[in-house]
């Protein structure tokens, strides 16, 4: 039957060309021999190829080792490459929530404090088996053709105003996105009393602008909707909006009543390569400089004060830690919240997403 | 031949002997010998593959839709207990049956000009198509929110030529949603058939209107039906590959434009709910199932694939 044959030629002709196109990616040189190893992981994108040419290639190169990376990081992965006892991660950028949960379960190797001298870094961003790697804010973003500055929301609650301020909202698709705490202090919860969240009052906060609002899930969809004045407001990652106003795209940001919050970086338990990567964070903490470099690169903050002194003039004032803006913000995230409740209410964001 | 009608197969006499002389029973023998002709074991490794990166993870799958946190229906209670799962559930099928019948009605004649057009404008066509599927699906997706935003290329020429004043809303909604899997599925329906109207006796549509025929009527009720194949391969292709989608959705779409698969890949990388995640899918393929099941009652699924004689 020609037919037949016909049929089942295109049919393996197009899952090949399926499983051409889902192969792309992964696999990295082939380490030197005897070397010693290191597999970092991060978001992806600008700021991981950032974050590892600013603070651990410079290491790397010093101390010989063989640097490897991956990307993005997933917390499913993480969790099988722990439990099944094959890790191939060394070292992995995650959010605090995930950092604490790893830590408890025992999916994280614990900080070797012979090698790591916490007291070097900021203490609330600071865990047993987690140290910061960055410091960003939830800030107010806009598109500066749209609005102006003077003419722009300068508090959660504005925001939340779609008549004063018209336009979409963009906001970050994941429950620790600060979309509840901004939802509360625009309702007027002091910022001081938002945990635990009630979030029967943010969703009905939130139900306001339900469908003025657009998700992003990625440092790039947010500079794009901003700056393309899809959504002229947007809950920001600071460095974005910082970047993308320095490569001449009309993104500005407000900072009044901005949103702290923090990456941390932890050792799957089980690596090969725990030591070197114990090594490398004894290290980037002593280093300001290697710290102060990203924040010049990306308008991320430092992770403790002392990389303050390296930072470029320009960039200061860009800052979460800056003299200017620590005064304008609101609350931190809190973590210990999150890393209780990050399950629920990602399940019931989801659900009132998808509603 | 003449010696096949004086001399009858072994299969023609087994088959005579047998009370219900079906076609499978017919075939039976056949099929035995063919396996111990020898090529037979070339298809043990397929066997083998499928085995381990398909049964065995469906089997581990399921399992852990039942025993995910702990053992029990907890799983599948929480996913009927909450109107959201089936209503995106549902959200999923139609959003996959209107890409099929997108794709399969813009494909048909696509594919039907590539039958006519000559070696070369055939090769930039059959190009044309595969190309894009070839590009990363992230950077397809965000080429489609530059053209199809309210700022982007679409709304700003038309705007721009005085057709419209107000931007269409062509993003962030089900158009959006449509648009961007149709694209990425147009492949998977011109192929199937595309090869299925290569086979087609083009001098069947000739013989047709000699017989007095017009050239629509020799289309419709010549052509058409033989090419039935490649659209049966088609519809099922798209139908199905189009139910597993979430980041199209996900970049395109708005609010209510949730996919089943975005919310699997949320619980498992998000939260860890392997489990719940497992008894998402575990759903998705029974209702896939059931659904295909149903069809094959009214439509006779083999025949229009071409399995049976």
């Amino acid at each position: 039957m020609r037919h037949t044959r016909h049929v089942v030629s295109a049919a393996i002709v197009a899952a090949g060309m399926l499983g051409v196109a889902a192969c792309g990616g992964g696999g990295g040189p082939a380490g030197a021999a005897g070397a010693k190893e290191l597999t970092v992981v991060m978001w992806g994108g600008e700021d991981q190829k950032t974050h590892v040419r600013d603070a651990i290639e410079p290491w790397a190169k010093q101390n010989n080792v063989n640097l490897k990376q991956d990307e993005p990081s997933d917390y499913a992965k993480f969790q099988t490459q722990v439990e099944s006892g094959k890790v191939s991660w060394d070292l992995v950028e995650v959010e605090p929530h995930f950092a604490t949960k790893a830590c408890k379960n025992g999916w994280a190797e614990k900080l070797d404090k012979t090698k790591i001298d916490t007291s070097l870094v900021k203490a609330e961003l600071t865990g047993e088996c987690a140290v910061p790697v960055l410091e960003y804010a939830f800030t107010i973003g806009y598109n500066s053709d749209v609005y102006s500055a003077e003419n722009h929301p300068r508090t959660w609650a504005e925001f939340f105003d779609t008549q004063k301020f018209p336009g979409k909202r963009g906001f970050w698709k994941d429950a620790t996105g600060a979309i509840f705490e901004a939802a509360l202090i625009a309702d007027g919860v002091a910022p001081d009393q938002l945990y635990p969240l009630d979030l029967d009052r943010a969703f009905r906060k939130l139900d306001t602008i339900k469908k003025d609002i657009v998700w992003y899930d990625s440092g790039a969809m947010q500079q794009e909707l901003v700056s393309s004045g899809e959504t002229p407001l947007i809950q920001a990652w600071n460095g974005r909006i910082y970047r993308a106003a320095t490569a001449g795209r009309p993104a500005a940001q407000e900072w009044n009543q901005h949103i702290l919050s923090y990456d941390q970086l932890v050792i799957p338990h089980g690596s090969e390569n725990a030591t070197t990567a114990q090594d490398w964070i004894g290290w980037y903490l002593k280093n300001p400089e290697a710290q102060a470099a990203y924040s010049n690169d990306t308008g991320y903050g430092p992770v403790s004060d002392a990389a303050m002194q390296h930072i470029k003039p320009e960039v200061a004032t860009e800052l979460p830690s800056s003299p200017q803006n620590a005064g304008k913000r609101s609350t931190i995230m809190n973590y210990t919240y999150w890393e209780q409740n990050y399950e629920d209410v990602t399940q019931r964001l989801e659900e009132w997403r998808a509603r | 031949m003449a010696r096949q009608v004086t001399v009858p197969s072994t299969r023609e006499r087994a088959s005579a002997h047998d009370a219900d002389p079906a076609p499978a029973a017919a075939r039976t023998p056949r099929r035995a010998r063919s396996l111990l002709d020898g090529w037979g074991f070339l298809v043990v490794p397929l066997v083998a593959f499928l085995l381990v990166v398909f049964v065995l993870p469906l089997a581990f799958v399921l399992t852990q839709s039942f025993t995910e946190p702990e053992p029990g229906l907890q799983n599948y209670t929480d996913f009927f207990g909450s109107p959201v799962y089936l209503d995106v559930l549902a959200n999923t099928f139609w959003i996959a049956g209107m890409v099929t019948v997108a794709t399969v009605a813009l494909g048909f004649p696509y594919a039907y000009l590539m039958t006519l057009a000559g070696p070369f404008w055939r090769g930039v066509l059959m190009v044309a198509v595969l190309v894009p599927f070839w590009t990363s699906l992230l950077i397809r997706t965000f080429a489609w929110v530059l053209m199809l935003s309210d700022t982007g290329v679409i709304n700003t020429v038309l705007r721009d030529i005085g057709v419209i004043t107000e931007p269409l809303p062509l993003l962030r909604n089900l158009t959006g949603v449509l648009i961007g899997m149709s694209q990425v599925m147009l492949p998977f329906a011109v192929l199937p058939m595309y090869a299925t109207m290569r086979g087609v006796d083009r001098r069947l549509v000739q013989a047709a209107e000699g017989l007095g025929a017009t050239p629509l009527q020799a289309f419709w009720r010549v052509y058409a039906p033989l090419t039935a194949p490649g659209v049966a391969a088609a519809t099922l292709l798209v139908f199905v590959a189009s139910l597993g989608f979430y980041v199209t959705p996900a970049l395109l779409g708005g609010p209510g434009d949730v996919m089943i698969g975005e919310l699997i890949a949320k619980q498992l990388s998000g939260v860890l709910r392997w489990g719940f995640a497992s008894a998402l899918a575990v759903a998705l393929l029974v209702v896939t199932g059931l659904l295909l099941a149903l069809v094959a009652r009214f439509v006779d699924l083999r025949r229009m694939l071409g399995g049976a004689r």
